[in-house]
């Protein structure tokens, strides 16, 4: 009689608890897509190697959450950027740590990217079928690099000054499209207040928006066709059968094929 | 070419299907892993925050481990400052030391880089082979070789990079006087101070002074060739007028920094530059 109440109670409890579950998937298909990415298969010999583009998305979403509460305080003008930045520094709880991990996470994130794309290429990851997944990777280390560049300018002391005038000069060389690029970013004759909000909104809307997309769609891929497997591995996913019943594949006796015909 | 395709068609399948026998499920296998190499990202970005903010402070006079909190507030009046990018555009910013102008700034800044950046999209299409073994890519071997040889280097060259301050250029100018002979005119003096403080040295070199930046001539001879005080005028307060895209417009109409005297003096030392007799 007590026994049969406590498990008429646990039911209740877990409809409570699957209702809201089942009430989503019903109406969304999210359960189902969230359950497919977490229990697909990838290849056995996954280690180490493969966590850095994870690792890269972690050091974007540092960039994001910081960049958030950075923005809540910085004032993008060049009367009071400097001074905000000082408050954010010097006064505000804890700003420094904030500042801290946007400014150092930036590096981060770029090496990531890099050590990343080293990965890729060096176990030959961007061959087909995963092709368009090396250019949208290809795509979003020139959005990142873009990001320093503007963000770099946002601090408004001598430095990110007189580097950000090299910059855009540097783009005024371009065949062609020099004169508008410099005009598109400067935004005046020379870098004042309209070049910093040029820049802050580039920084913080365009860029990041863009990266977010691509990051999406980077994810779908990887999703989609899989990740490979380190190429030196003996169990290598995809890799090439031997015909088991031509006798050059054994090798005589004392090398048979592995698994069994085999050759990996 | 379709044998080709059919191959690494084949090979995908043959890859799905052995992830699909062999495979092991992402949660919790890789995603351990990930969790793990994630919390190490975390971990190294609030440490370097951490390091950065506790050794700035020890010390206020030195800039800590790893480099000043925040620098002195922009100036666009007095440009004796140095221009640094961050680290990771180094050998973009020593690129462009290698490349003078004006025939060929343009590799320097903007051939190079595109080139590089087009090659790296094609990468795909340009290594069609199925192998991806390292022993049997030798060319890739190589290329990733001299790929990170060469940004090693000029990061490298980018970061220990020399610069002269517009202070130290401002000691010389007695000394440009004496060896360009114009020690009596006072203008040209005054035009050489400004010239050293005003941060033409930035980009050009002016007797082994400076720093061939942006691919900018060296002007220690500029002043052969009769051109003129007014010629010189107008070209730093306007250099697009002579389709020059890349140096400032100092004018003040153009919304530099130098009013008309001051570009006066510019003028007169820059005439007065005839290289030191042989």
């Amino acid at each position: 009689m007590a026994a049969a109440r406590k498990s008429a109670r646990r039911a209740q409890v877990e409809r409570l608890i699957t209702y809201p579950i089942d009430w989503i998937e019903e109406r969304s298909g999210l359960i189902g897509g969230l359950k497919y990415f977490l229990l697909r298969k990838v290849p056995g010999d996954t280690g180490w190697f493969h966590t850095l583009g994870s690792a890269t998305l972690t050091a974007f979403i540092v960039q994001a959450v910081t960049g958030v509460i950075l923005a809540m305080y910085y004032k993008p003008d060049p009367d009071k950027a400097y001074e905000s930045i000082r408050f954010i520094t010097d006064d505000l709880t804890l700003g420094w740590l904030v500042r801290g991990m946007h400014r150092w996470g930036a590096s981060v994130f770029i090496i990531l990217m890099f050590f990343h794309m080293a990965r890729v290429f060096l176990f030959g990851a961007y061959k087909y079928p995963r092709e368009l997944n090396w250019i949208l990777g290809v795509l979003l280390l020139v959005l990142g690099m873009l990001e320093g560049f503007t963000g770099y300018l946002l601090p408004w002391d001598q430095t990110s000054y007189w580097a950000t005038v090299v910059g855009i000069n540097l783009n005024g060389t371009a065949p062609f499209l020099g004169p508008f690029l410099v005009n598109l970013l400067q935004g005046g004759a020379e870098i004042g207040s309209e070049t910093l909000t040029r820049f802050y909104a580039l920084h913080m809307l365009v860029l990041p928006g863009a990266i977010a997309g691509l990051i999406g769609l980077h994810l779908y891929l990887v999703i989609r066709l899989g990740v490979s497997s380190p190429p030196w591995s003996p169990d290598a996913a995809g890799a090439d059968r031997a015909e088991p019943d031509r006798p050059t594949v054994r090798k005589g006796l004392t090398q048979p094929g592995r698994r069994g015909g085999y050759a990996r | 070419m379709s044998r080709r395709l059919d191959e690494r068609r084949s090979a995908h399948q043959r890859y799905k299907q052995d992830v699909g026998e062999r495979g092991k499920p992402f949660y919790p296998f890789a995603m351990f892993h990930d969790t793990v190499m994630s919390l190490v990202v975390v971990s190294v970005i609030t440490a370097l925050a951490v390091i950065w903010k506790v050794t700035a402070n020890e010390e206020p006079d030195s800039s800590g481990w790893l480099g000043v909190l925040y620098g002195e507030e922009a100036d666009p009046g007095t440009t004796n400052f140095i221009p640094r990018p961050d680290w990771y555009f180094y050998f973009l910013f020593y690129l462009l030391r290698i490349f003078k102008w004006p025939e060929s700034v343009i590799l320097g800044t903007i051939g190079i880089p595109t080139i590089l950046l087009i090659l790296l999209f094609a990468l795909p299409f340009i290594d069609l082979r199925r192998e991806r073994r390292l022993l049997r890519r030798p060319v890739a071997i190589v290329a990733a070789i001299l790929v990170v040889l060469s940004m090693g280097v000029l990061t490298y060259k980018g970061a220990t990079a020399e610069e002269a301050l517009g202070t130290t250029l401002v000691e010389a100018v007695p000394e440009w006087a004496q060896k360009q002979g114009f020690e009596g005119d006072e203008q040209a003096l005054a035009g050489g101070r400004l010239f050293a403080a005003s941060g033409c040295g930035q980009c050009h070199i002016y007797l082994g002074l400076g720093s061939p930046n942006l691919g900018a001539p060296e002007l220690t001879e500029i002043g052969n060739g009769d051109r003129g005080i007014d010629y010189f005028r107008q070209y730093v307060a306007n250099p697009r007028e002579f389709g020059n895209q890349v140096m400032t417009q100092y004018g003040e109409e153009f919304g530099g920094s130098l009013n008309d005297d001051q570009l006066r003096q510019i003028a007169t030392f820059l005439d007065a530059s005839k290289g030191t007799k042989e």
